[in-house]
């Protein structure tokens, strides 16, 4: 019986069809509790932003590059751990 | 004029289609169906000033619900028209419907306050209000006193409302809901919009416009409490406009209003409206596949002939 490699549901997966990463539960509520946050204090004092294209946008900017810029902090703060590690004199067991 | 009830209404339209419409009926025709009243009307209510001088509406509330005026962008007339043009140039029957859901929203949730709309247009030209809150578009006081005025009335208690009605339809907004029933029904501008966005990017375009309402309910609400300086109201020093939960308030502003019917025989008349369009929507909805079908194949190439075997 020929039987097709395993395929992660596209719903259940981690990544979405260009491989860039969904976000899940409470991340998702944070990055969308912090647009929210952000926007209505700033927009209280600017009243400018509070319209039909500032608004929506505000939304799909921070859930777009706020998470991409986080995992780009976290890979370059790991590489440095990593190689600050690699150049330490091993400890005697 | 109502305020972030028209971001909500979008949801809720959205979430309360006849059964044999879910998952086929265009969000982005909703969208754009809630939104052009206000778009072909709203910008020379408040007007522009440049260099001391003002450009805009002489009288507001004529401008924005009157006839003579551009009161005919809120009546069933005209999303009936506008849709119908609409239908005849594309045959495209998820945006029409959802097109014409969304127009009906905005003019039906536009009775609500002080001037109404012209909702029987042509028929008639004498507005329909139920006068639940002021409307306060003035050219002196411009958006911000009219915030303010929305804000300290029974307009907020409407915007609370849609919120409520979403929330209870909060699978709407769900990203399950969104793969199996609103991309689904409307594939091409979702894959055009997946060129320039990742998948979480899409997801919140779409829940974008709730965010919007939801913000800035938040955000005019607080300014208009703890923030904004009132400015000519008896009785009233310091910061905060005063909240009036009153018919036809609030109290410090004078209710703009246009000859109307009697108030009493609106809301029933409203909701008569919206279950008759309803209804009609839901006869119009098979035909209207036939007929977008036989456009389709009309459109399709001949297929060339098989050559017999043998």
């Amino acid at each position: 019986m020929v039987t097709s490699a395993s395929v992660s549901s596209p719903e259940r997966s981690g990544v979405d069809g260009r491989g860039i990463r969904r976000l899940g539960g409470r991340e998702e509520w944070f990055w969308y509790l912090a647009a929210a946050v952000s926007y209505i204090v700033l927009a209280i004092w600017h009243k400018f932003l509070l319209n039909w294209f500032v608004g929506p946008l505000w939304l799909v900017a921070v859930v777009v590059i706020g998470p991409a810029l986080w995992d780009r902090m976290v890979a370059s703060r790991t590489r440095r751990g990593r190689s600050a590690g690699a150049g330490r004199p091993r400890q005697p067991g | 004029m109502s305020w972030a009830a028209h971001q909500f209404e979008v949801y809720a339209v959205q979430a309360h289609l006849p059964k044999k419409m879910r998952g086929k009926v265009s969000f982005f025709g909703i969208f754009l169906g809630d939104f052009t009243p206000d778009f072909l009307s709203k910008f020379w209510v408040y007007g522009i000033t440049i260099n001391g001088k003002h450009y805009g509406a002489e009288v507001p509330h004529q401008w924005h619900r009157g006839w003579p005026g551009m009161g005919v962008t809120h009546t069933l007339f005209m999303g009936i028209v506008l849709t119908g043009a609409f239908w005849l140039w594309k045959r495209n029957r998820a945006f029409a419907i959802g097109y014409l859901l969304g127009f009906a929203a905005h003019a039906l949730t536009d009775v609500n306050d002080s001037v109404g709309t012209i909702l029987l247009f042509p028929f008639s030209t004498l507005n329909w209000t139920v006068q639940t809150w002021a409307y306060a578009a003035t050219i002196e006081g411009g958006k911000y006193l009219d915030a303010a005025a929305y804000y300290s009335s029974l307009g907020l208690v409407m915007d609370l409302f849609w919120l409520v009605v979403v929330l209870v339809s909060w699978r709407c907004l769900t990203r399950d809901y969104w793969r199996t029933q609103v991309v689904v029904a409307d594939p091409r501008v979702w894959a055009w919009f997946g060129k320039w966005l990742p998948e979480r990017g899409l997801l919140a375009l779409y829940r974008a416009t709730f965010f919007y309402g939801v913000c800035r309910m938040i955000s005019w609400s607080v300014w208009a409490r703890l923030f904004a300086y009132p400015q000519g109201i008896p009785g009233v020093a310091g910061r905060g406009y005063p909240m009036d939960l009153s018919w036809t308030g609030p109290w410090w502003i004078v209710a703009r209003s246009l000859p109307h019917v009697n108030p009493w025989i609106v809301m029933p008349v409203t909701l008569t409206l919206l279950g008759l369009l309803y209804v009609a929507v839901a006869k119009l909805w098979d035909p209207m596949g036939r007929a977008e079908q036989a456009r389709r194949d009309a459109a399709r190439p001949a297929e060339p002939a098989q050559p017999a075997a043998g």
